[in-house]
């Protein structure tokens, strides 16, 4: 398949997946029982007033037959118009761009450093010994069933407030930002170290890499120019998926740090029931998804073109 | 026995913790000349190979060990490194698993000269291509630009060989460099490793196949559990071999052997065939004008055969050549385009599946991996009431009877009943295999590559198997393989496959003495025979 | 599995199964007793986790909330997981077109996070116990629906089946006898794996205040309630979290020896 071919595939997919998404949320909007102008402003105990209502009711022209009102949802979205927040009296699209930095920031920042982490923590695990293995095993699993709410606790208890050497909340400055990238990172790099560590013995024990040794390289040699490759590629195809969970966990660590995001605007969202809002981030976060499955899927062919590993 | 002495080991062992792979071998390769280390696997073959480039993995002790003039008993670390691509290298089995699939060829080639570092960059590229060239690369260039996944299986043969030779290696070391590939690319390789023996390279050879070492070993050693059984001169060992495990390897050889003529001496003596009455022509099996495509792609065209009652018709074709898809289509598990398949004269593809399924007991299949072909959660016993209960009840002990019978009908002992078939060593799983297809007492058996996956004298014990089971029951076999000498051995008739179409078909005799077809000629010429 | 494995899984079952059954056993007191003149003891012999801001035993409730986290992350999984094998069952068993658009759409359903997802449905529904377990279930059903499927594929077009349609075995025996049994075995190792994923994703929610409702003791919810005195009372955060960590990583462990795979969700 040619570049100009699988790229317009991408985009094409691309586009039916949100789509889909954009369609499932109305469906869902529409499935709420009551008045939809009710759902949209905060459910039934919101006690929205009757202007309030009106304003909503035009704005998503729910006056008129249902398959208007799905077009006009679709062309709105098409213009990147995600609605007003009910609860911040504010285009939805405006409060994104606000926060969607911070929150890309700090998941492509733990991305990084979990990337970092169980490329060293696969490479030293090739190096143990039988207990070795075993409980690098251990403190893997352990690693990935951690989750972010507890393991942000007890970093802020030990680093904060016993060794006093980070601060406990984001506070804007760098060392602000150790301590959520870290608990966004462990538990992501448990789940990289025990695949890369399968990849990078099975590259490290196969008939290549003993072919690269009776050319006389070295060992050094051979890890660097065949095993991380071949780490890193299906790591690499996990990639859209780690991204994702990272933009979960960062609902909980940025609450955690009380730190501006993505997360935190919908979760007061949530609380709020405000459902513009919520619609917004959910069809960003879908593209993000879809903008980091892409790229990856590109550096994939870049390492490996004719698709070897698949 | 002229050329200087380039590896000399003396009593050399291998051992990994207790267990002692390799114990007190002695060999000399020489320069212009090829050894052949001979044995099965688990002989210590590939450890003793890999022992004489320091990375055998295991603790290596000698009386003397020298390679390339040094003493590689006390070599380091950074001496090894120094040896191996340059004074020794290796050419691994399987040129897809040998050559990174991530990296492009060239820079495989040329890692070879970077770790020496000798030449700077634009001279190193160059003699990538250099070395591409004399390994008879077509395009060169573009080549050393694909990955080994890009190229075809001949060029990838070449790249491999290439990589061994960038450092100009005095000695070339080839472990099973033959192995599983269909002839035209055996015959490239062995083609290949005479040359570097004709420019005065020492190679030692390591391979489980007598007939094949014979084109090339100036000197065999054969190898059985660690220990050299016995060396000499090729011509020697070949023709008059002193110790019993060389002879019953020789025997294994199944080209040349007529049929029914036992390959091991463990098999039980046969009955005389029987020969009663020739006369019902009515076939076993039978195909015409089968075709598939797959796209664009022609996988078969218009393919048509009898198998006669009681007699094997083999398949003999290169892989790619449509023989897998034409076992499918008979078997009923892909339907044809263009063509019928008729069991016992009645239609059986295409057809409806409710229709034909009373006639698929007729017709059992055996396949080169048989461990795929069993229920994992099943053992020995359970599989072989499912095939007598035609999959209404595994409890082997109401099928007491049948299930031992037909486990004595392929010489399986009973102590195997609960056990589960990965325990089983790849003979046993053969053997079972054939003991469920025979279950529903079949007309028919489609075998495909059945005995590639065994080791020499285990391939001759199943062969011996089928041939009894043939002399016994008067089963018909569909035998599909890609090794000639099998398919000589064990065809009354053969057909010829290349790419999708059957280009010659005959009594296997006479196609054998007398080729038709160019490409028949061909194939023929580059098969390894002892006989 | 080697035997080890499996005495070490089962003795971590009915560890499980006993503090969720009957916490009395283990923890006689009462979980929602309050003693405000015992607030905030650090662990000792009398409190062996401490107390909270109300005096409340936290080993206690560590015991009884068992019964809720897991109760939540069994009825998810349950949910998610029934869903997950009839859509992935469906897709792999019906024409391409119909399994593209069911791909198509759990690859849509698959592109928002999983708390997002959760937190979408929450928006509508309401937080609660009964929308936590719906949204923890939904969002975790498109990623086990895709598993369920290619294993499916998988062992559909596996050389057993073959052998048993050469064999002349009908559709039924065949579905019967070799997939079903043989597609069961790794689902229950994915199910193993989900619970562990589905307990914490249950307690993210009450820990953001959208699942159980203080003061019941769900370990979601004691952990929230400990991180306002983070830096006064550790024991309150530390101990609820040791009990997820516990559960979710033995859940893996066992999950893995079932023969699972690394990623689940």
């Amino acid at each position: 398949m040619g570049t100009i071919a699988w790229a317009g595939r991408k985009i094409g997919g691309a586009l039916v997946v949100l789509w889909l998404v954009a369609t499932a949320i109305f469906i869902a909007i529409r499935l709420i029982p009551g008045d939809p102008a009710e759902a949209i402003m905060g459910g039934p105990g919101s006690q929205a007033s009757a202007e309030a209502l009106a304003a909503a009711r035009a704005e998503y022209g729910l006056d008129r037959p249902l398959i208007a009102q799905y077009l006009m949802y679709l062309g709105k979205l098409a213009t990147c118009d995600f609605g007003t927040s009910y609860s911040l009296k504010q285009p939805v699209i405006g409060i994104m761009g606000e926060v969607l930095p911070n929150t890309l920031w700090l998941a492509l920042l733990a991305l990084a450093a979990a990337w970092v982490l169980s490329l060293c923590f696969a490479a030293q695990a090739m190096r143990a010994n039988r207990v070795g293995a075993w409980v690098g095993n251990i403190v893997e699993i352990i690693a990935a069933a951690v989750p972010h709410f507890w393991l942000g606790a007890v970093l802020i208890m030990f680093f904060s407030s016993m060794l006093g050497w980070l601060p406990a909340v984001d506070n804007g400055t760098t060392q602000g930002l150790v301590l959520p990238v870290l608990t966004l990172a462990l538990p992501l790099a448990g789940f990289l170290t025990q695949l890369m560590r399968d990849s990078l013995s099975y590259a490290m024990s196969s008939q290549f890499a003993l072919a690269a040794r009776a050319r006389g390289e070295s060992r050094l040699a051979v890890f660097w120019r065949h095993g991380l490759r071949h780490a890193a590629l299906p790591a690499l195809g996990l990639t859209g998926w780690a991204f994702s969970s990272l933009l979960s966990g960062a609902v909980v660590v940025e609450a955690v740090f009380a730190r501006p995001g993505l997360g935190r605007s919908l979760l007061s969202a949530v609380l709020a029931r405000d459902i513009p809002m919520v619609t917004g981030i959910a069809l960003f976060s879908a593209l993000v998804y879809i903008v980091v499955m892409a790229i990856t899927e590109g550096l994939e062919r870049a390492i490996d073109p004719a698709g070897a590993s698949s | 026995m002229n050329g200087q002495a380039l590896i000399t080991a003396r009593n050399l062992s291998v051992s990994f913790g207790s267990t002692v792979a390799v114990k007190n071998v002695s060999f000399t390769v020489r320069a212009g000349s090829c050894l052949a280390l001979v044995g099965e696997s688990g002989s210590g073959k590939s450890v003793t190979a890999r022992s004489l480039l320091g990375l055998s993995g295991g603790t290596a002790t000698a009386d003397a060990l020298e390679v390339c003039g040094q003493d590689a008993l006390s070599l380091s670390e950074r001496s090894w490194q120094q040896i191996r691509g340059s004074s020794v290298s290796m050419i691994l089995q399987d040129a897809l698993m040998a050559l990174d699939p991530l990296r492009p060829v060239g820079r495989e080639i040329g890692d070879a000269l970077k770790a020496h570092g000798k030449l700077p960059r634009a001279e190193r590229q160059q003699r990538v291509i250099q070395v591409l060239e004399s390994v008879r690369m077509p395009e060169p260039e573009r080549r050393a630009r694909q990955r080994s996944t890009e190229l075809s299986g001949g060029m990838r043969q070449r790249a491999l060989i290439a990589q061994a030779l960038a450092g100009n290696p005095q000695v070339v070391i080839a472990d099973e460099a033959t192995t599983a590939l269909d002839s035209a690319l055996t015959a490239l390789v062995l083609a290949q490793l005479r040359e570097l023996k004709e420019q005065g390279r020492g190679v030692l050879m390591i391979s489980h196949d007598l007939a094949q070492v014979a084109h090339l070993a100036d000197d065999i050693a054969v190898m059985r559990q660690g220990e050299i059984v016995e060396a000499g001169v090729a011509a020697q060992i070949l023709g008059n071999p002193q110790h019993e495990y060389t002879r019953q390897l020789l025997r294994a050889v199944p080209s040349g052997v007529p049929r029914f003529v036992p390959l091991s001496a463990a098999s039980r003596p046969l009955a005389a065939p029987m020969q009663k009455d020739p006369a019902p022509a009515s076939s076993a099996l039978s195909a015409n004008g089968l075709s598939k495509s797959f796209g664009k792609h022609a996988a078969v065209e218009s393919a048509s055969f009898e198998v006669p009652r009681g007699k094997t018709l083999g398949i003999v074709g290169e892989s790619g050549s449509g023989k897998t898809t034409t076992a499918r289509m008979v078997l009923g598990l892909q339907p044809p385009d263009a063509g019928t398949v008729e069991l016992l004269g009645e239609r059986f593809a295409p057809a409806h599946e409710p229709q034909r399924r009373k006639l698929r007991e007729q017709m059992g299949a055996i396949y080169q991996n048989p461990l795929g072909s069993f229920d994992p959660r099943y053992s020995v016993g359970q599989l072989l009431a499912d095939a007598l209960s035609r999959g209404k009840s595994k409890r082997a002990a109401e099928y007491r009877v049948p299930v031992t019978e037909l486990l004595e009908q392929v010489e399986l002992s009973l102590g195997l009943l609960d056990r589960n078939p990965r325990e089983l060593s790849g003979g046993q799983r053969q053997r079972l295999a054939i003991a469920r297809a025979l279950a529903p007492k079949p007309s028919v058996l489609v075998l495909d590559e059945p005995v590639s996956a065994l080791d020499a004298s285990i391939q001759a014990t199943v062969l011996d198997l089928l041939d009894r089971i043939q002399v016994e029951t008067g089963t018909s076999y569909l035998f599909i393989s890609h090794d000639l000498s099998v398919i000589e051995h064990m065809s009354d008739n053969v057909a010829v496959m290349h790419q999708g179409k059957i280009i010659e078909q005959g009594a296997t005799a006479q196609v054998f003495a007398a080729p038709q077809q160019e490409y028949t000629k061909l194939l023929l010429s580059a098969m390894p025979r002892l006989r | 599995m080697s035997r080890t494995a499996k005495i070490l899984s089962i003795a971590f079952i009915a560890l499980w199964a006993l503090i969720a059954l009957a916490p009395s056993v283990l923890a006689p007191g009462d979980p929602l007793a309050v003693n405000p003149a015992e607030a905030f003891q650090a662990p000792g012999t009398t409190h062996f986790f401490g107390t909270d801001e109300s005096g409340r035993d936290i080993y206690t409730r560590v015991i009884h909330g068992a019964r809720d986290s897991l109760a939540i992350g069994l009825a998810a999984t349950a949910l998610g997981m029934g869903l997950a094998i009839v859509l992935g069952t469906v897709a792999a068993l019906s024409p391409r077109w119909l399994d593209e658009i069911i791909l198509r759409v759990l690859e849509a359903l698959y592109a928002i996070p999983s708390l997002l997802m959760a937190l979408l449905i929450i928006a509508f529904t309401g937080p609660g116990v009964g929308p936590a377990i719906v949204a923890v279930g939904l969002s975790t059903a498109p990623g086990y629906a895709r598993l369920v499927r290619s294993q499916i594929r998988t062992l559909k077009s596996s050389e057993m089946l073959e052998a048993a349609t050469v064999l002349g075995r009908g559709t039924w025996l065949r579905v019967r006898n070799h997939l079903v049994p043989n597609a069961l075995k790794p689902l229950l190792a994915l199910v193993t794996l989900g619970i562990g994923q589905a307990v914490i994703w249950a307690a993210a929610l009450s820990f953001l205040g959208l699942g159980t409702p203080p003061p019941a003791p769900e370990w979601g919810a004691m952990l929230s309630a400990g991180r306002t005195y983070l830096h006064l009372a550790w024991w309150m955060s530390l101990f609820p979290g040791l009990a997820i960590v516990f559960v979710a990583a033995g859940a893996t462990l066992i999950g893995r020896a079932l023969g699972g795979k690394a990623r689940t969700t």
